[in-house]
Parts: structure tokens; sequence; C-alpha cells
């Protein structure tokens, strides 16, 4: 079953800005109420690269690693499926979804990863 | 304030340094900037150890207080600080407020890391402990793909090309050549690295758009200084040469919430706060040594110090400003890039290599002529942490 995105941002009830990840103050105002808000639709591309000489804890030959920006604002970093040789380019919109990005002992981790659409 | 002097230098050569442990190089090191100032069985007041991954690394903690017992230094005050690969510069600071405020007179400061005992996996895990641990560590993010994703931006917002980034490469490698402390001790050809079909595997994409030879080694090493008062110095040995200003700013940790990703701000505020402090101007600075764990790097902190304009670093180093002779020599030890990086020492490595340029000791493939002012970035996390010091050669 399709498990939801599972990042919640934080929008600043004074201001307006949105912060993800969490902080206890508004990076703008210094507000300290915030509403959660889920990333909405798809994720627009803003940089990303493929690292070859990967930490511990990843056993493959390389790891496609992007910034997005969902259609609500929202920013964040995921892993991107896309082929070593994919045409992969900044401003592509990609396909999220909540998945396993790593084993750590033994247990799944999951994050954001990301589908050319 | 009183002005600080450093009185004394020492560095061991970096590298893979296996016959040594983290406490030995600590030790080397400080023996050499002791004996340099001339201190002989004098003790100090204090002493800053700046350091990243010791308790990772190695499964030691309380490094400073071990190094104070080991050098027969005690009862000197002893402490560690740990701020990524910006502890030594934190260091530094630490050492330069304790004798600027009156508190102590002699203050020694080291920085040292041994990061070569542990496999390419570990370590580069190591270094990515400070990233978000949510936000970006669980993706398998690196320091190297952090400045992959940060160069695509910068080459498509400023035009910088390969060609800028190996112009970097070849200027730092070839001065890590003459540096007898260097890790890399070994100049490129232009060829093997770009032009030749071989390059494929001889400068094979580590985080693309970055190539091998665009990041810096893991390396071993340690260096140190020792402080004191300027009004405390007589007659001294070797020109003094004082840290005329600092400065210290902080940035997002994650470069997604950064307004403008490709805008290094703590690398200007901090160059900002040390020239104000210094009462100097980016071009009253004869030499340099920047953050180039990555070759990107040395171009965009060129223009955030105010070397150049946002857009012309790249070209300043293709047209070779940046080399000894050109309009601002930058890294003439080679840099993070040749002379190595062992992350806790490379603070304290910076200054220790303008001192040697404001002395005038250095042979002259290397020394910038009557070089009178020096600047050092020592760039912590992904440019989250960054400390910038201006130093000054004093005749007395």
């Amino acid at each position: 079953m399709k498990k939801p995105i599972g990042i919640v941002a934080y929008k600043c009830k004074k201001c307006g800005r949105l912060h993800y990840p969490w902080h206890d103050r508004c990076l703008a105002c210094k507000n300290r109420e915030f509403d959660p808000i889920s990333p909405q639709g798809k994720a627009r591309l803003l940089t990303f690269t493929r690292i070859y000489n990967l930490p511990w804890g990843f056993d493959q030959r390389y790891l496609t690693i992007g910034v997005v920006e969902f259609e609500n604002g929202v920013r964040a970093m995921g892993q991107i499926d896309a082929d070593e040789n994919y045409p992969l380019k900044v401003g592509d919109w990609l396909q999220p979804s909540w998945d396993t990005v790593r084993v750590q002992y033994g247990e799944n981790v999951y994050g954001l990863k990301l589908t050319p659409a | 304030m009183r002005d600080v002097a450093v009185i004394g230098v020492g560095m061991i050569p970096f590298g893979r340094r296996d016959e040594d442990t983290l406490l030995d190089m600590l030790a080397y090191a400080s023996l050499h900037a002791l004996d340099d100032a001339g201190l002989g069985d004098q003790g100090v007041d204090a002493v800053y150890v700046g350091n990243m991954g010791a308790g990772i690394l190695q499964h030691q903690t309380a490094i400073a207080s071990s190094l104070v017992d080991r050098l027969s230094l005690l009862p000197a005050a002893a402490e560690t600080v740990e701020n990524g690969p910006a502890s030594g510069g934190s260091a530094v600071k630490n050492g330069l407020l304790a004798v600027a405020s009156g508190y102590y007179d002699t203050v020694l400061v080291v920085g040292g890391e041994k990061m070569r005992e542990v496999t390419g996996w570990r370590a580069t895990d190591f270094v990515a402990t400070m990233t978000h641990p949510l936000a970006e560590y669980i993706y398998g993010i690196t320091l190297p793909g952090l400045a992959g994703m940060f160069t695509r931006l910068y080459m498509e917002k400023y035009g910088i090309t390969r060609e800028h980034l190996i112009a970097v490469a070849m200027k730092n490698q070839e001065m890590g050549a003459l540096n007898p402390y260097a890790h890399v001790e070994m100049a490129l050809s232009r060829e093997g690295i770009y032009d030749s079909p071989h390059s494929i595997v001889n400068n094979p994409v580590v985080a693309d758009p970055l190539h091998l030879y665009d990041a810096c080694p893991v390396s071993d090493g340690a260096a140190a200084l020792v402080l004191c008062p300027l009004e405390k110095i007589k007659k001294p040995a070797k020109p003094p040469v004082v840290i005329a200003g600092f400065g210290q700013a902080t940035d997002t940790q994650t470069l997604q919430e950064r307004e403008d990703p490709t805008d290094l701000k703590a690398v200007t505020l901090a160059a900002q706060q040390a020239f104000e402090m210094a009462k100097l101007k980016p071009s009253d600075i004869h030499v340099a040594e920047l953050h180039d764990a990555f070759t990107i790097l040395e171009i965009a902190e060129s223009e955030h110090v105010g070397f150049f304009k946002k857009g012309e670093g790249g070209k300043a180093a293709l047209m070779g400003k940046t080399r000894l002779g050109g309009t601002i020599p930058i890294n003439m030890s080679g840099g993070l890039k040749a002379r190595g990086h062992p992350v806790g020492a490379t603070g304290v490595a910076q200054v220790v290599d303008i001192v040697h340029q404001l002395r005038h000791e250095l042979p002259k493939e290397r020394q910038v002529k009557n070089a009178q002012n020096g600047l050092t970035i020592n760039f912590g996390g992904f440019g989250n942490n960054v400390l910038a010091f201006v130093l000054r050669r004093v005749e007395l």
C-alpha cells in the first residue's frame, strides 16, 4: 500500500514563511507558532548530484540525490530513482513517494523518493 | 582588548600517518610551536584543541586533557573545541579571546585529526554526521554531494565551467608539490585529468559535476600556534604577526532553506567582521588561505570575501589572478586540495601558513613578496559556521 509522504513542513502563523525541517522559532520573524503543512503535488527539481563515493550503510554503486520544491512551496531533499544515464536536469518535475531510503541496523528507514514523472 | 600576536607556529606533514596516534600528532605539532616560540621549559596558561572526530573515529574523548598531561603542561587549563570542519578556527578564536581579554597571557592552540585509520566508507559517513539527521543524513548525502549540488547551481547562475574548476585544482596541486607539509605533493597535468581519454579513469566523477581532483584528500595531520599579548614581546626572534581581526557567522543547516543557496552569507559576514576589526579591506590583503575542500569553494569564497565580484572568481582563477604574482595569491600552501584536510587541523593550519607568509620565511616559489596582511577562511558544515581571521605583520 502506498504510504503518505512523511514530511511535515511548518508555516509561520505570523509572517507565512515555510520551514522544513522544524525550527523552534521562525527564521524570518522569530515567532514560535506554526501551522503544519504537508507537501502537495509534484516536485520540481532545484538541484541534484550523483554520488559515487558513498558513505557507510550504502552498498551500491551510486546514489542520486536532489533538492525539490513541491507545488505548495515546501522544499526537501530526497533520493531520485533514475538510471545513471537518465538525462535528469534542473527544473524537471518528479513524482514523490515515501519509501525505504536506507537500512540501518536491520531496520528500514523511510524517506522521500522521487521518480521522473 | 589587547592585541594578540602569534609567536610560535608548528605543523607536521599531512597525509597518511599510520605510525602516529592522534595524540602523537597533536604533541609533535605542539612541540614544534612551543620551540618556535622559544618558550623552552616555560609553561602555558591554557590549551585549546580543535578536533571534530576523536570520539567517533578513535573512540577517545577529552583529548585536550590528555595532551596537557603528555606535554607536561599541567596545570594549564585545557579544552577540546568541536565545531565540525571549523573546529580548528574555533580553537584559534577561543585562544585569541582568552589572550585579548587579559585573562591568559600564553595560550597554545592545536588542531588535529586522524581520519585515515578508518575506511573511506566510514570516513565519508563520519563527515556526513554534520548534516541534518532527518532532512539530509538519512538519504546518504555526503559533503561532496552537497558540494556537487552547490556547484550545479553555481554553474547555472554564474556560468562556471569545468575549465574554471581545473584552474583551481592545478594551481593548488602545483603549490602542494612545493610544500613539504602537503598531503598530495604532486602537480597535475591538464591532459591527465581532463583532455585525454584516460582522464575518465584518472579523474572519475565523485559527485557530479565534481570529479576526484575537485575534492580535497582525507588526511591525518596536526598544526599548532602559540599566542601571547603583543605588548609582552620585547625582542622577538622572528617578526611578530598579530591576529588583527576575526569574524564568525552561521547560516541555515540545510542548503534548501537558504533563500539563494549560492549565497554563502556566513562567509561574507565573517569576512566583513574580520576586516572591520582589523580596519582593513579586501584590497589590503596580500595572501589568503581559503577553505577549498572542493575547487568550487575557492572560487565562491574568493567572491564572497570581496576579492572579486560575484561570478568573476572563476575567470580570475583561469586568468592567473590567484596564482603567485597575481593580484591576490590564494592557497599558496596548496590549500585543503593539496596540503590536505584533517578536519580539526585545517583552521589552525591555515593560520600557520599565513604566519609563514607574513614572516617572509618561505622559499621564493611559494612566498608572496613583501606580504604584510593575510586572510583565512575556515568553512564549517556546508557554510553554516564560518570563521575568518585577518593577520598582520608587525614591525617592533
